[in-house]
């Protein structure tokens, strides 16, 4: 049996006491490809810092291939939403790129060989290796979200998670995103997390829905019900334009009043 | 007097080597306060390094301790002023610029007050103006030693950990995440600031030391798209005008400190109108 890539199990995590995740279990396979999605709020950016390790859970136990999330980190690929960084900041994709060697390299000053020839490779892999020389700040949002992709490639990682990988990337760019992430689940396990339902794609292996609890059926089927406690709002107005080969066991709900997040309503 | 003339006298040879040193420390550093965005808090820590000056002729002055220099004292509040920045408890209470401003005005007063209770019969005194503005002429040879081994310090730390200064400066998130100490390397970047404040002080003095660390970065920034590159362009801008600033202050007797200043501002905004053309 091989080793799950993430193992969440009764987890409860918040900031001061107020909890904002409650009893969360998932398991991502080896090779699992799982998106959650979930209202803004819901907490999934919480989760995500609990399983990168920079939020101690308040219950329950997390483990990154068997280890703890701090020392899983390093088979972890991270893709931020928004990187926090400024569009003027001097310096070039492959200076970026290279970032993702620094778990590997340590404090030794510079980086080797090795180094760039991984940051090479991982820009060849996300189709932006011509790109390599050019400032940051000078590319599309798609280019750019490409080179994160990559940055979080170059360490290697068997486990890739995105937040919001195609938050500020248009259509086009987006369909390029998950045919890239598609190719990638091959060798490693991949976690989108997303507030629109409406990008789930046709990769993915497995559906959950977050709003404080975890609503899965272990597969990529979204079933109205999973929807409905997630985003406490009938389907209708929440799913709207969903594939039905995403979307399972669609039915009404009698009280369209009812919902109030605002999420794909016409 | 000829040129030649000027540039045979010792005090004007020692007025280039400190310029020189203190080009290097505000290029290297200068360029990761202007990507990092923390000017202000760099104009603080300097602001504050002038009550530590203040407190060392103090020193001198009632308990004799003739040893402690103005510019240890210089050192000692602007690490002070470092460690405060740095402290992740102070930061999350308060808001930081408010902080910023009350160190600012206090190390300012607490330096005019020593100052003022320092007898002058038995401590010599530099002039305040100088202390505020520079005078990158009454720099002698211990001050150029004593320069050499910050600046020695400072490239060295910057050529040892520019990876991790780098990845911070772009991406903190990322940094904690790909295994970078954040905060000791925050302070070790605040730590940096605060040894090229105290070169600084020398040449252009404490008000106008925001200037060198500022403009000549800026000015390399519009023109690299790349933090070496931009430190080796903000070292070359900074070498020019002040040199060419502490030489046409001579020729032409004009303060030394704002001469070398309005030539950095008057370059930045050339450069500035260049690129709009552009």
């Amino acid at each position: 049996m091989t080793t799950p890539a993430i193992e969440i199990h009764g987890l409860s995590a918040g900031y001061g006491g107020e909890v904002v995740i409650e009893d969360v279990d998932l398991t991502v396979p080896e090779l699992g490809y799982v998106g959650i999605i979930g209202p803004n709020g819901g907490g999934k950016t919480t989760l995500l810092k609990v399983v990168l390790g920079l939020l101690p859970p308040a219950a329950g136990s997390v483990e990154v291939f068997g280890e703890s999330p701090r020392s899983g980190r390093r088979h972890v690929g991270y893709v931020p939403q928004f990187p926090q960084f400024d569009q003027d900041f001097p310096i070039s994709v492959r200076d970026v790129v290279v970032m993702g060697r620094r778990g590997r390299r340590g404090l030794i000053p510079g980086w080797g060989r090795d180094d760039r020839a991984a940051a090479r490779r991982a820009l060849e892999a996300v189709d932006m290796a011509e790109h390599a020389a050019a400032p940051i700040g000078e590319l599309s949002g798609g280019q750019r979200q490409r080179v994160y992709i990559a940055r979080a490639l170059a360490s290697q990682p068997r486990v890739l998670i995105l937040d919001e990988p195609t938050a500020s990337v248009d259509t086009a760019a987006q369909e390029h995103v998950y045919e890239l992430l598609g190719q990638l689940n091959e060798r490693m396990a991949i976690v989108l997390v997303t507030h629109d339902i409406g990008i789930i794609s046709s990769h993915v292996k497995q559906v959950a829905c977050l709003n404080r609890s975890l609503f899965t059926h272990g597969d990529q089927t979204l079933t109205a019900e999973m929807l409905e406690q997630a985003y406490q709002c009938p389907v209708e107005l929440i799913a709207h334009g969903v594939p039905h080969r995403v979307l399972a066991g669609h039915h009404g709900c009698e009280d369209p009043g009812c919902c109030s997040t605002g999420h794909h309503e016409e | 007097m000829e040129l030649t003339e000027l540039l045979g006298l010792p005090f004007v040879q020692r007025m280039l080597v400190a310029g020189l040193l203190a080009s290097v420390a505000c290029g290297i550093v200068g360029t990761l306060v202007v990507v990092r965005r923390i000017v202000f808090i760099s104009g603080g820590i300097a602001h504050t390094a002038f009550g530590g000056i203040g407190l060392a002729y103090y020193l001198q002055d009632r308990l004799a301790w003739t040893w402690f220099e103005p510019t240890w004292g210089a050192a000692l509040f602007a690490m002070g002023a470092a460690a405060v920045v740095a402290a992740p408890q102070l930061r999350r209470r308060l808001r930081e610029d408010s902080t910023i401003g009350v160190r600012w005005v206090v190390g300012m007063a607490l330096g005019v007050l020593l100052l003022g209770l320092v007898d002058r019969t038995r401590v010599q005194v530099q002039d305040p103006v100088s202390l505020l503005f520079g005078n990158i002429l009454l720099i002698d040879t211990h001050d150029l030693w004593l320069m050499a081994a910050l600046v020695a310090v400072i490239l060295l730390a910057v050529v040892l950990l520019f990876k991790d200064l780098q990845i911070l400066t772009f991406d903190e998130e990322f940094a904690r995440l790909s295994g970078v100490h954040v905060p000791f390397t925050n302070l070790l970047l605040l730590v940096l600031i605060s040894l090229t404040v105290v070169v600084l002080i020398k040449v252009v003095g404490v008000v106008l030391v925001i200037a060198m660390l500022t403009i000549p970065a800026a000015i390399a920034g519009l023109a690299v798209k790349n933090l070496r590159a931009m430190m080796v362009l903000a070292v070359v801008i900074a070498i020019i005008t002040t040199l060419g600033g502490a030489i046409l202050s001579l020729i032409l007797d004009l303060p030394p400190g704002a001469t070398i200043v309005l030539l950095m501002s008057a370059l930045f905004g050339v450069a500035l109108g260049v690129r709009s053309l552009r």
